[in-house]
C-alpha cells in the first residue's frame, strides 16, 4: 500500500512539470492592430489603443495578460472575441509624445515577477515577458503652425511694398 | 435642553448607519467620458471608460458592455464595446478606450453604459452598475466643419489666381517699357 502511494508520488513528481507547463502559452503568435490620437482635435488627450489577438501553440484559452509599457503596468482587457485582447493608454499630450513604445506583454507567472521586481525597486528589463509589440505614435497634429489668412496678408502687403517702391523710384 | 437632546441623537443616528457598512466589499465607480473638442461627422469620436475600485475588496470578472451606440450612427474605428477583466483589484483603477466615428450628425444623447461584477470569485449574483453619462452633444456635419477650421489653402490660391491678370498686366506693361528704354539710358551714362 505504502509503495503504491510512493509511486504515485513519484508519478506525480514527473507529472508536475508537464502540468504546470498547461499554463504557459507556447510560441505565442500574435496579431496587432494600433490606434493612436491623430490630432488635437479629435481628444483632449492621447489615446494609444493597441488590440491583439494571441494564438498559442499548446491551444491555451482566456489567459490573463499584463502589459508593461515604459514602466506602468495595465491588465490587458478581455474583448468579447476570444483571445482578442485590448491595452488603451490614455495620457495629456506632452506625457505620451510621439515615438515608438514598447509594450511588453507577460502572463500571470511573468506579472508576478515583474510585481517583485518593482516592490524591491530592480530594474524589470532583465525580465522575460510572453511577447512584445512595438507601436508607433506619428504624434499629434494641432493645426497649422501659420493659419493661410497670415500667409495672404503678407504677401499682400509683400506685393504692395515691392509696386509702392518701384513707382517712388519712378517719380523720383 | 431638550432640544440638545434631541439634536445630538439626531447626529448621532445620522452617523449609525455608516458604521455598520463599513465598506467591506468591493465597489466599483465608472466614468465614461468624451474626450473630443468637437464632435464631427467622419471624424474620430474618443469615448474614455474609466473604472475605479473604491471598496475594500478585489472585484471579480468585471464586464462592460457599452450598447448606446448604434451601428446606424456610428461605426467602430478601434477598441470594443464589450470588454471584460478578470480582476480589479481594490484602490486601483483601469482605463479603456475606444474610437468611433459617427455617421450621421446632429444632436445625439450620449447615455450610460452597464457595468457588473462579482463581489467575491464563487458569487452567483452580479452586482449591476452604470457609468456616468456624458449627455446631450452636438455632431457637427463634415462640410460645417470644413467650413471653419480647414486651412482654406485651394480658396486661398483661386483668390490669388483672380487677382493676378489685374497686377500682372500693368506690371508687363511696365516692364516691357523698362526693359525697352532702360538700357539706352544706361549707355548715355
Amino acid at each position: 500500500m505504502a509503495a503504491t502511494g510512493k509511486v504515485l508520488v513519484v508519478i506525480g513528481l514527473f507529472l508536475l512539470p508537464v502540468l504546470t507547463y498547461g499554463d504557459t502559452c507556447l510560441a505565442p503568435h500574435v496579431k496587432s492592430q494600433t490606434y493612436s490620437t491623430p490630432e488635437a482635435i479629435v481628444s483632449t488627450e492621447t489615446v494609444l489603443i493597441v488590440e491583439f489577438t494571441v494564438t498559442c501553440k499548446n491551444g491555451l484559452k482566456n489567459i490573463n495578460l499584463y502589459a508593461d509599457i515604459g514602466g506602468r503596468t495595465l491588465p490587458a482587457t478581455k474583448t468579447s472575441e476570444a483571445n482578442k485582447y485590448q491595452i488603451s493608454i490614455t495620457d495629456e499630450h506632452k506625457k505620451l509624445p510621439s515615438g515608438s513604445y514598447n509594450l511588453r506583454i507577460f502572463d500571470e507567472e511573468g506579472f508576478a515577477a515583474l510585481r517583485k521586481a518593482q516592490r524591491s525597486g530592480e530594474s524589470t528589463d532583465s525580465l522575460k515577458p510572453l511577447f512584445t509589440i512595438t507601436m508607433s505614435h506619428p504624434g499629434i497634429w494641432s493645426g497649422p503652425m501659420v493659419q493661410s489668412e497670415f500667409v495672404a496678408a503678407m504677401s499682400a502687403i509683400v506685393v504692395w511694398w515691392l509696386a509702392y517702391t518701384a513707382r517712388s523710384k519712378l517719380l523720383a | 435642553m431638550k432640544l440638545w437632546v434631541s439634536a445630538l441623537l439626531l447626529t448621532v443616528g445620522c452617523f449609525l448607519p455608516s458604521f455598520g457598512e463599513e465598506e467591506s466589499e468591493a465597489r466599483l465607480l465608472v466614468s465614461k467620458n468624451i474626450l473630443n473638442q468637437y464632435l464631427v461627422e467622419g471624424k474620430d469620436l474618443t469615448v474614455d471608460y474609466k473604472i475605479f475600485n473604491v471598496g475594500s475588496r478585489v472585484a471579480f470578472d468585471v464586464r462592460l458592455k457599452d450598447s448606446s451606440f448604434p451601428e446606424s450612427s456610428f461605426s467602430t474605428v478601434s477598441g470594443n464595446l464589450q470588454v471584460s477583466w478578470e480582476r480589479i483589484a481594490p484602490n486601483s483603477n483601469v482605463s479603456h478606450a475606444v474610437i468611433l466615428r459617427p455617421l450621421k450628425s446632429g444632436y445625439f444623447n450620449f447615455t450610460s453604459a452597464e457595468l457588473s461584477y462579482l463581489l467575491s470569485e464563487d458569487a452567483t449574483e452580479r452586482t449591476v452598475g452604470y457609468t456616468s453619462f456624458p449627455g446631450e452633444g452636438g455632431i457637427v456635419p463634415e462640410r460645417e466643419f470644413d467650413r471653419r477650421f480647414s486651412p482654406h489653402v485651394l480658396d486661398w490660391l483661386v483668390f490669388a489666381f483672380m487677382t493676378l491678370p489685374s497686377l500682372g498686366i500693368p506690371f508687363l506693361l511696365w516692364y516691357s517699357s523698362k526693359s525697352r528704354y532702360d538700357p539706352a539710358k544706361a549707355k548715355r551714362n
